[in-house]
């Protein structure tokens, strides 16, 4: 039941992103949904993602973009500058691949649950140990990604230096 | 005897309640102790010794009228002060503050004094603090003036900042500790060593425990790193644009906000509510006497010291806390591998 | 607990919205919002997996999911901020002068 609460939330949230012309609102709308989706992490038993998903995303990634939505203090979007013409043989393989899409989601939705067991919850590792496993098969299986992924925030912080700065 | 859940129910209550007493004490005890620095009286017309005087700045609160400027945006505006006491309450359901106890019987099963027992609560708290930059964030840009948004931007940049150095602190004391949870980090401080030294993480963790404070008084945006609100320079910073209630709830969020604060600092550094003396069921006077000295050691500071300049401030953050807190955490992790603690 | 198809319709959903938001909007700063969001989608869908199989990997998987957006988001508000110098504009469809 929770589920469908968070999930209608998250698009619900995640429209009003796209929907709306003020950057501001943008921001607060992902904020919202990235909430909808921690309560989703909590009912797949991955509390520590949840909490990561706020702490990381809510309250640092998403702190970068209103940071920059009040320097820039850009206003609304303007919609009539340059006119973006679509061929008419573009929008018609567009929409047959939506409705493709929405066919295909229908099946699955319609032949849900049929052949879908979700291992128990009693082996798995809950709270704090479940923390615990994700650090040791971060750092024994994943180590080499774990430090590959150290220089790509180096990459990515030398090149915001770069382009951000006026002079260097 | 009283099930669990209205028991349960009655301890939200109650810690809703002394929270905001505890704000109320608080705006009491700075401007006394302001005074007693300054060589003042401080207040001393409202009640014995000027008691009530809290009390009536918020009736006269109640009564102020309430402005929004022109062009700010209404709903934002009137969201950012509720969102910044709702993390500022929120962060501390999940701090214990006594031990188990069953009030002398009057419970039918033992209840931990705490709202919420989360089993990965350090990290709950620092997700909650982490979302109260947006209320101050919100209000800046939405009031639409160019203080408080400069207010915002400052305590942005400040709070992003000083999160790094305060989350390093924190996982330094969670490795000494080995748990995520303050009820167990706290039952690992009682007794002592050698018989006079009280376990507690800070004779461990020194450089943790300053480094945590310093960046808790920049995240509580405190003198002498009060830049969002730099009375000098900005007006009021974030809330120039606020009065009547609205204002009123910011000011309680960041005075509960540093009682979360110290409280989060007593529990994982000070031994929380274990102490010498008191039975276990009074442990909780310890936690507020050791909470209420920490508090002052907060107002002593901000009348003391003056207030950093921005550029210092942002170069003490990166350049000296964020590089001592790392050396710190290295260190910590060596010594717990070396000694097997 | 919902089947394993329910969350990942609702990882669909959020991915298609995400697309459309890329498409549909004039301004860079909510085109990076819809990236999040399809990030987002990828990631439920990672955890729901891991879940469904029992395993610990989906979960470490978001983390590098994670640090990948950050990565992307500091990258690219530098970027958006070095254009809006430029042309003091957010509309990615007034940057065509490489465009013949």
């Amino acid at each position: 039941m929770l589920f469908y609460l968070f999930g209608a939330a998250a698009v619900a949230a995640s429209l009003m992103v796209i929907g709306q012309r003020n950057p501001m609102y943008s921001v607060l709308f992902l904020i919202a949904s990235f909430a909808a989706l921690a309560g989703l992490y909590v009912l797949l038993d991955a509390p520590f993602v949840a909490v990561i998903q706020i702490i990381i995303y809510a309250g640092a990634i998403m702190v970068l973009f209103l940071f920059v939505v009040m320097l820039l203090n850009a206003p609304q979007e303007d919609i009539s500058r340059v006119r973006v013409m679509v061929a008419p043989s573009t929008r018609r393989i567009g929409a047959l691949l939506v409705v493709v899409l929405l066919a295909e989601l229908a099946w699955a939705l319609a032949t849900a649950g049929e052949r879908e067991v979700w291992v128990s919850a009693e082996g798995l590792p809950e709270g704090e140990s479940s923390v615990r496993a994700l650090g040791l098969t971060l750092f024994r299986d994943y180590a080499f990604a774990f430090e590959v992924t150290s220089v790509l925030i180096l990459v990515a912080m030398l090149g915001a230096v770069v382009l951000a700065k006026r002079e260097l | 005897m009283i099930p669990t859940f209205i028991a349960q129910i009655v301890l939200l209550l109650f810690v809703f309640h002394m929270l905001l007493i505890a704000a109320a004490a608080m705006v009491y005890a700075e401007r006394k102790v302001a005074a007693m620095i300054q060589q003042r009286l401080g207040p001393y017309l409202v009640g014995p010794r000027g008691l009530m005087q809290p009390f009536a700045d918020v009736i006269k609160l109640m009564f102020k009228e309430q402005l929004r400027p022109l062009g700010a945006d209404r709903f934002l505006f009137m969201l950012a002060p509720v969102l910044s006491a709702v993390t500022a309450f929120a962060a501390f359901a999940v701090v214990p503050f006594g031990a188990e106890t069953t009030l002398f019987g009057l419970l039918e099963e033992p209840m931990r004094l705490q709202v919420a027992d989360i089993n990965v609560g350090v990290l709950v708290i620092f997700a909650i603090a982490s979302m109260g930059v947006y209320g101050i964030v919100l209000a800046g840009w939405s009031s639409n003036s160019k203080y408080s948004l400069l207010g915002a931007l400052r305590s942005s940049s400040q709070m992003i900042s000083y999160e790094l150095s305060y989350g390093l602190a924190l996982a330094s004391v969670l490795l000494v500790g080995g748990s995520l949870s303050l009820t167990e980090i706290v039952d690992q401080q009682a007794g002592t060593w050698w018989g006079f030294l009280p376990r507690w993480l800070v004779v461990l963790q020194p450089l943790g425990f300053l480094i945590y404070m310093i960046a808790g008084i920049a995240e509580t945006n405190r003198a002498p790193f009060d830049f969002p609100e730099a009375e000098q320079e900005l007006v009021a910073g974030y809330h120039t644009e606020y009065s009547s209630m609205s204002f009123a709830m910011f000011f309680l969020a960041e005075y509960i906000n540093m009682v979360t604060v110290s409280a989060v600092a007593v529990n994982l550094f000070l031994g929380g509510w274990h102490g010498p003396f008191l039975p276990e069921a009074f442990g909780w006077i310890w936690f507020l006497i050791k909470v209420s000295v920490l508090l002052f050691v907060y107002i002593w500071i901000r009348w003391t010291l003056p207030r950093y300049r921005y550029d210092q401030l942002m170069a003490f953050g990166w350049k000296v806390l964020l590089p001592l807190s790392v050396l710190n955490l290295i260190v910590t992790a060596a010594g717990v591998i070396y000694f097997a603690v | 607990m919902p089947p394993l198809t329910h969350y990942l319709a609702l990882s669909a959903m959020l991915f298609a919205i995400g697309t459309m938001g890329v498409f549909l909007r004039r301004n860079v700063i909510t085109i990076l919002l819809s990236i999040e969001i399809m990030l987002n989608a990828v990631n439920l869908s990672f955890v729901a997996f891991g879940r469904y199989l029992g395993t610990i990997d989906g979960q470490i998987i978001v983390f590098f999911v994670i640090t990948v957006a950050a990565a992307e988001a500091a990258v690219g508000l530098a970027l958006v901020i070095a254009l809006f110098r430029h042309r003091e504009t957010l509309n990615p469809d007034a940057f065509t002068s490489l465009r013949w």
